[in-house]
């Protein structure tokens, strides 16, 4: 049976300041959800939120039918739900394949043999295209490897939900074709569900097959991604309102 | 698979092991006066091992460690003062009384990150003396005199056995599964967590070890001194061990110990040739280390001579 991630009506204050105010989204295992909004309108607190490393004020986090909201962070990494950063942060005195080892050891289908977890740890940076780079200090990667890495760990967790902080973010145009491309045969192969937060819209069009928008903590509308591309309030967020007026 | 393990020890715990076994081996013929020496040495030891397990191992920066230390102490001194405990109970009792307060300190101070937890336990560290030196039955403040016997060879084999143990944990704990989780809380706590790593139980744990080493540390050391007195709360204490960890090699195996012998012999010099003149030298020879070789003795070998990382740890 595929297992939901249920997020329902879930508020966040920071004091004066209502980071989201009242999201309901959901994602299935398998399923790919785009999370889109302007820059501050609350995308990276609800990751935060659903990753545990927020609590929300208000509202339900519930993930195959067990609420997660008061979770600590790691536990909720233990049950097949993990993040990457916005912001790379690799274990900078160690390898890529001592990072990924980690995830493995410690995430949800851990794997308690250290060796065992290098061994396999290899595979999956092949898999995202860093298996050349395995015995190499994660310092010494560029800012787009580290990104893939931070993908890689996130997988290694053995999680069945990632959730992914622009993560193709920064790339020219060739570099997000294979980031997508690796991306897809990625999801296929394992079979994860995934909310991607991306600035991207060629990225998030492309590989999502539900798009959630939220402007100032809400969610202004949902659907595919076609539908809300067209979607006049959508328009207004991005390029204010003259833009729905002048389009035909 | 048994025989494979023990291989896979490595040289470094091999050399450890071999140096604790010949120090034990000879000790019976060891003149009294260099004994004594020994056994401040191994305390010195154990105590740098127990601060290396929290500070060395995370990065959380424990500037009241001698508070474990003096626990330990005035509570062998009691237990034994009081209720004519055997001194290697009383040592126990040492070691217990650590772990508890280091429980009980951890479970708070090890909320707070990087200079704050190194506030919070220098202050925890000043706290505590002053309660226990208002506490009647801990002496009123003039401490806690003993009346037992000379017993160096008793006082060696039981700091060599504690000093052993906690080698071997320390070992046990920087490989293997523990070992990357402890490492990825070093190099990034947020990234370990959102991995999985439950920090903060694998932190309390750490500091409740470091409190039970320090503690029976401080056991053995009151039972030589035939008794405790306030000065087991002196913060020099702390800063002796700081010393010891960062001179020898944070975080590493072989360090605590290289960094003992290079802290306590020529302060013992100076104790008794040049008085005072020990923390001024020990002040310029840390600045200098964590100014130019901030990995210590042990880390700098393996820095700059590849051929050592796989002996040296």
């Amino acid at each position: 049976m595929t297992r939901v991630l249920d997020v329902a009506d879930v508020h966040k204050y920071f004091g004066g300041v209502r980071a989201v105010q009242g999201v309901s989204l959901k994602v299935q295992e398998g399923q790919v959800v785009g999370l889109i909004g302007p820059n501050g309108s609350g995308k990276t607190t609800l990751l935060n939120l659903i990753a545990g490393v927020e609590k929300p004020t208000k509202g339900a986090i519930s993930w195959d039918g067990q609420r997660i909201d008061r979770w600590p962070a790691h536990r909720i990494v233990g049950q097949g739900i993990a993040k990457t950063h916005q912001i790379p942060k690799p274990f900078l005195t160690m390898t890529c394949r001592e990072n990924v080892a980690v995830a493995m050891m410690f995430g949800n289908h851990a794997q308690r043999e250290s060796s065992k977890a290098l061994e396999e740890a290899a595979h999956m940076l092949a898999l995202v295209g860093l298996g050349r780079k395995a015995d190499v200090m994660s310092s010494k990667l560029t800012v787009q490897e580290r990104k893939r890495l931070e993908f890689a760990r996130v997988l290694g967790t053995g999680a069945r939900i990632v959730l992914l902080d622009e993560i193709f973010a920064g790339l020219s145009p060739e570099e997000l074709r294979d980031a997508m491309n690796l991306f897809e045969r990625v999801q296929k192969e394992i079979g994860f569900g995934a909310l991607v937060v991306e600035h991207v819209m060629r990225a998030v069009l492309t590989l999502s097959e539900h798009v959630i928008v939220i402007e100032e903590g809400m969610k202004i509308a949902e659907g595919s991604p076609r539908a809300v591309v067209e979607d006049p309030a959508v328009i207004e967020a991005y390029l204010g309102t003259e833009a729905v007026h002048a389009a035909p | 698979m048994r025989l494979r393990g023990i291989r896979s020890f490595g040289p470094t715990l091999w050399g450890i092991a071999l140096f604790l076994v010949v120090l034990a081996g000879t000790a019976p013929w060891i003149p009294v006066f260099l004994l004594t020496v020994l056994i401040q040495l191994l305390i010195f030891s154990t105590l740098a091992y127990s601060l290396n397990l929290i500070t060395g191992l995370t990065g959380y920066v424990s500037f009241g460690h001698v508070v474990f230390m003096a626990f330990g102490a005035y509570a062998l001194a009691f237990a034994v003062g009081t209720f004519h405990l055997h001194p290697v109970a009383g040592v126990a009792l040492g070691a217990l009384v650590g772990l508890a307060l280091a429980l009980g300190i951890g479970g708070v101070t090890l909320r707070f990150r990087g200079v704050y937890f190194a506030i919070a336990t220098l202050v925890v560290a000043v706290a505590a003396s002053y309660i226990v030196l208002e506490i009647k039955e801990l002496g009123d403040g003039q401490g806690i005199i003993l009346n037992i016997g000379f017993e160096p060879l008793s006082w060696f084999y039981t700091i060599w056995v504690i000093l052993a143990i906690e080698v071997i944990l320390t070992y046990w704990i920087t490989h293997g599964r523990i070992g990357y989780g402890v490492r990825s809380i070093k190099s990034d706590e947020d990234a370990a967590k959102a991995l999985g790593v439950n920090a903060a139980r694998v932190k309390l744990f750490l500091y409740a070890l470091s409190g039970l080493f320090a503690g029976g540390a401080g056991g053995v050391y009151a039972w030589t001194a035939s008794g405790v007195f306030p000065q087991a709360f002196d913060l020099t204490f702390s800063l002796q061990m700081l010393a010891m960890i960062v001179i020898g090699g944070m975080g590493t195996l072989l360090g605590p110990l290289i960094g003992a012998v290079a802290v306590y012999i020529p302060s013992y010099i100076f104790l008794t040739v040049l008085i005072g003149f020990q923390f001024i030298i020990i002040g310029i020879v840390v600045t200098l280390i964590a100014l130019f070789v901030p990995e210590g003795i042990v880390g700098s070998l393996r820095k700059y001579i590849p051929e050592l990382r796989g002996i040296l740890e």
